[in-house]
């Protein structure tokens, strides 16, 4: 399955709080994802909380567009990526 | 001659099998809520399918009512097989609609009746559908649809290992892809399972689970086999054990080995007659069981190595006695038999007589595939016949083939009958196999051949008095033009085969010739074209010619869409994807959807647009005709969006428009790989994509298609290349007038290209056409303007647009709002299903999604969380019902 980072814009920062709501948040989006066999692997925030870069794996852009949907997540730009490791060429 | 007592069906214990027989009784329990379901059992040959799925009806028979029905591995199966099985075994008039060939339609309405009358839960088991005909694999997708909505469980078991990623089976499994199938596949026995039977045996056998590969068949044959070591295959194992019985008993297996499924009573006693003690001695020894009133091996595939060890010689004898046996047992529904066994014995009178009835009552039944190999068999016997017979055969078997995609067979049959007609000289069928040469040759993609062979056909046929074959001549050489948008020539023969076939009184020539006269006149904007084809429709509705009928609503369709009249477009969308749906004419259905993606797309419905061309792109084996405009539409929306992977999209959609040569299709193709161009900055490209095809378009009077690509070319800088008329957005565009192109666009619903307008404008425009992009979610053209917007120096432009998390507490999506909103106006699924052209199914979805995300227990809760909560406003505007 294709891997993507999808940028996402917050102009009043985004808050996920360490407790139960927050806890309870990420688990929506999870479960919102799998019906569209998308798969949230992890984000990267900037410090001010208004630009996240997350990456996926997902069966094409149409579903990261159609999950951000479904959790109402905003959708800057999507970038089809892979991996690059520098210590593979140790 | 008496059935003997003992039913000696072996009680063995399951192994391995508990978690599916709990799968299968949790299903049954859920029967009593009204979800029926379609339970798909696969796993190779001897893997224990049959043994699971009885020892699961065996526990339910008081309370449910259970039919069995198999496939069978006859050269040529029998249509709807296993549906004669169930028939017999139904109080139902099943029986009597198969033996009149009654509809296809109406046997299939009987048979959901009978799941659905609600008396008990009805368990329906299919076996063997690897095998199945035509007919039979149309039923299942039939009631797979419709399962949902009985107290039924249809169980069918398949060898997933016999269906390649091409096999029938695939595409009808492939589209059953929603919640009421449940799929169980089966694994091998594990080593200690297999170690638990040998034990049991009272055998130690070192190997027998690296040999058997834990196939729980394999392991009873091997251990039943009373060999020292292993056999090291199923048929050694098998033959091992057929050793030990006496020649009498040898007698029987042999014959039985020869009947695919079961060998019944009659039959056994008509070709052999047995004793009993024979039979009792092939049961006993645990080769065969009595099934019902026949007697069949325990497993095909004992069935197989017992038919291979006969010598060929002796095996057609004993093929002539099974055949002797079903002729004087006569019945409609052992023509599938009987030309089996024929052809087995190799006795061609047999064949020639029986095969093309079995063909016709095949393709009664919708069971083409199975008629056209009937045709195929007979054809193999033609020699004894004359020219003119087989001339006949030859282009019953080429239509048939026609009907089931077998582009290359249809083709080559037919240019046997073609040649065979010009020898002896009969010029009326001559002209009329000329013609289908042109059809064929269009169809599986000969464009130039199919244009001689159409004009060669009128030629021929011109020399006769008039006839139908001329009518039909005529309106073939009006669909090419048509299809090649060659408007006048297409009206011109169009008009040709109206004249001759109303004065023919042949109803279906007239409808196809005014569909295709109809369909060139509306493209060139003659609105006589809409008279004929709203006629066309109404005489194919009026006539059940069903394929007509699509052909009218796809042409409505496509053309409103062409020429951007959206109101139109969407009510004979409507319709027609109703239509096509109710009558299971999958292709048809899945064009239109792909015309509703563009309209969709070009409305600014863009997560509309992407549903509808996924759902066409996910079905296997699309024809390119209808792959075409859904990667274009998907590829067009990922550029405008700025995502990955819109040039693989295009690409692929490029090459197959130009395989077609057609105009229609290489245009929206054309259009998103130059609007690409342009966003990329890469001007060369751009004008490379417009000129070719205004270059193909010389001549066209398409001011849509015309201004498009004119427009293209104006943007990028180059001068107006077209004398064609232009249409008045694109016109005003190009001479400067922004503001008047930016309204016009907004009156026919095109927001993307109102945005484009808006762009040209001045400051506020320019804002304006930013925040119609930012809706649309339109990443590019917002890039672009923004960056103009900076360049010329406006401040405060907006940053972007806010997210929404907060107007929508409950985080229910914009369609699920849709949905709720249509639930507080008090519309059932079924109203809202068709207000938003999506299935009731995906309606029910919306409304649990809803139920769950507002946690109401019931609908009026829902609406009421709804209205309390103000996320429903109940005097907001409501768009007028389309």
């Amino acid at each position: 399955m294709p891997r993507y980072i999808v940028e996402r814009s917050f102009p009043e920062g985004l808050g996920i709080p360490v407790s139960d709501e927050g806890a309870e948040m990420c688990r929506m989006v999870v479960l919102n994802n799998r019906e569209d066999n998308v798969t949230w692997i992890h984000s990267y925030v900037s410090d001010d909380g208004k630009k996240t870069y997350c990456a996926y794996d997902a069966p094409s852009p149409e579903a990261i567009r159609r999950t951000a949907k479904r959790n109402n997540l905003p959708v800057d730009r999507i970038t089809e990526v892979r991996v690059l490791d520098p210590y593979f060429y140790r | 001659m008496a059935r003997p007592k003992s039913r000696n069906r072996q009680r063995m214990e399951l192994l391995e099998r508990e978690q599916f027989l709990g799968d299968l009784e949790s299903l049954f329990g859920d029967l009593a809520g009204g979800s029926g379901r379609f339970v798909l059992v696969s796993g190779e040959a001897g893997i224990g399918k049959t043994s699971l799925v009885e020892r699961f009806t065996e526990a339910h028979k008081k309370e449910a009512r259970i039919y069995w029905g198999g496939c069978d591995a006859l050269f040529t199966p029998r249509p709807l097989g296993p549906l004669y099985d169930i028939a017999s075994q139904t109080q139902s008039n099943l029986l009597a609609l198969l033996d009149e060939e009654a509809p296809r339609a109406s046997i299939f309405a009987a048979v959901f009746n009978e799941l659905k009358d609600g008396r008990a839960p009805v368990i329906v088991v299919i076996e063997d559908a690897h095998w199945a005909d035509e007919a039979t694999l149309d039923l299942l997708k039939f009631l797979g649809r419709r399962i949902n909505r009985t107290t039924s469980m249809l169980i069918v078991t398949y060898r997933d290992d016999e269906v390649g990623a091409d096999h029938p089976l695939r595409l009808v499994l492939g589209d059953l892809s929603h919640r009421s199938i449940v799929r169980l596949r089966l694994p091998p026995l594990s080593e200690s399972a297999v170690d638990r039977l040998a034990a049991d045996a009272g055998r130690r056998t070192e190997d027998l689970y690296a040999v058997t590969g834990g196939n729980p068949f394999f392991v009873t044959e091997a251990l039943a086999s009373r060999e020292s070591g292993v056999p090291i295959t199923v048929r050694d194992a098998v033959l091992s054990r057929a050793a030990r019985i006496s020649l009498a008993s040898r007698a029987v297996l042999e014959i039985v080995s020869l009947v695919p499924a079961k060998t019944e009573m009659w039959l056994l006693d008509d070709a052999i007659a047995p004793d009993t003690a024979a039979l009792e001695e092939c049961v006993s020894a645990g080769m065969l069981r009595y099934e019902g009133e026949a007697i069949a091996f325990r497993h095909e595939l004992a069935r197989r190595a017992l038919e291979d060890s006969i010598a060929v010689p002796h095996r057609q004898r004993l093929h002539e006695l099974v055949l002797k046996a079903l002729l004087n047992r006569g019945g409609e529904a052992l023509l599938a038999r009987i030309v089996h066994h024929a052809a087995q014995a190799g006795d061609s009178a047999a064949v020639l007589k029986h095969a093309p009835v079995a063909a016709r009552q095949a393709a009664a039944f919708n069971a083409h595939r199975e008629s056209a190999s009937h045709y195929q068999t007979a054809l193999q016997y033609a020699d004894r016949l004359t020219p003119e017979e087989r001339a006949r055969l030859l282009e019953c078997r080429s239509y048939e083939c026609y009907l089931t995609n077998q582009g290359d067979q249809a083709v080559q049959a037919r240019r046997e009958a073609l040649e065979i007609w010009s020898q002896v000289g009969d010029e009326a069928r001559q002209g009329d196999n000329l013609r289908w040469m042109s059809r064929l040759g269009w169809w599986v993609g000969r464009k130039p051949e199919a244009e001689s062979y159409a004009i060669e056909a009128v030629a021929v046929l011109e020399n006769l008095p008039p006839g139908p074959e001329l009518a039909m001549a005529y309106s073939n050489r009006a669909q090419l033009h048509m299809l090649a948008d060659e408007h006048q020539q297409a009206v011109l023969w169009g008009t040709r085969a109206i004249e001759l076939a109303v004065k023919l009184g042949a109803t279906e020539t007239l409808v196809h010739a005014l569909n295709n006269a109809g369909t060139a006149e509306l493209i060139s904007h003659d609105e006589q074209g809409r008279i004929k084809l709203e006629e066309s429709l109404r005489l194919a509705l009026a006539n059940s010619f069903q394929e007509h009928a699509a052909r009218a609503f796809t042409n409505l369709a496509s053309t409103a869409v062409r020429y951007r009249n959206y109101h139109l477009a969407m009510r004979y969308l409507d319709d027609g994807i109703a239509y096509t749906s109710e009558h299971d004419m999958d292709s048809l259905t899945l064009y239109l959807r792909a015309c509703l993606a563009r309209a969709h797309f070009e409305q600014g419905d863009w997560d509309s647009a992407s549903d509808d061309a996924e759902f066409v792109l996910k079905h296997y084996g699309v024809s390119a005709i209808t792959r075409i405009p859904a990667l274009a539409v998907l590829g067009h929306l990922r550029v405008r969006r700025g995502d990955p992977d819109a040039a693989r999209l295009l690409a692929e959609a490029h090459e197959l428009a130009m395989h077609t040569q057609e105009l229609q299709r290489i245009a929206p193709v054309a259009s998103a790989l130059a609007e690409s161009a342009w966003l990329k900055g890469d001007l060369e490209q751009l004008l490379d994509q417009a000129r070719f095809v205004l270059k193909m378009a010389k001549g066209h009077d398409d001011p849509w298609l015309q201004g498009e690509f004119a427009f293209w070319i104006w943007r990028a800088g180059g001068t107006m290349e077209t004398q064609e008329r232009i249409a008045a957005p694109f016109a005003l565009q190009i001479s400067g007038d922004w503001r008047a192109a930016a309204k016009a666009w907004n009156e026919i619903g095109c927001p993307y290209e109102e945005a484009m307008a808006l762009a040209e404008g001045n400051e506020s425009a320019q804002l304006a056409a930013l925040e119609i992009f930012e809706r649309l979610g339109a990443g590019p053209a917002t890039e672009r303007l923004r960056h103009t917007l900076r360049a010329t120096g406006v401040r405060g432009i907006p940053r972007g647009p806010r997210p929404s998390t907060k107007e929508n507490p409950v985080g229910l999506t914009s369609r699920q709002m849709e949905v709720l909103a249509l639930m507080t106006d008090g519309l059932a699924n079924a109203e809202i299903a068709a207000r938003l052209f999506i299935s009731p199914k995906t309606v029910d979805h919306h409304v649990s999604a809803i139920l769950a995300k507002l946690d109401a227990r019931t609908r009026a809760e829902a609406v009421s969380v709804a209205l309390q909560s103000g996320l429903i406003n109940q005097n907001r505007e409501r768009p007028a019902p389309k």
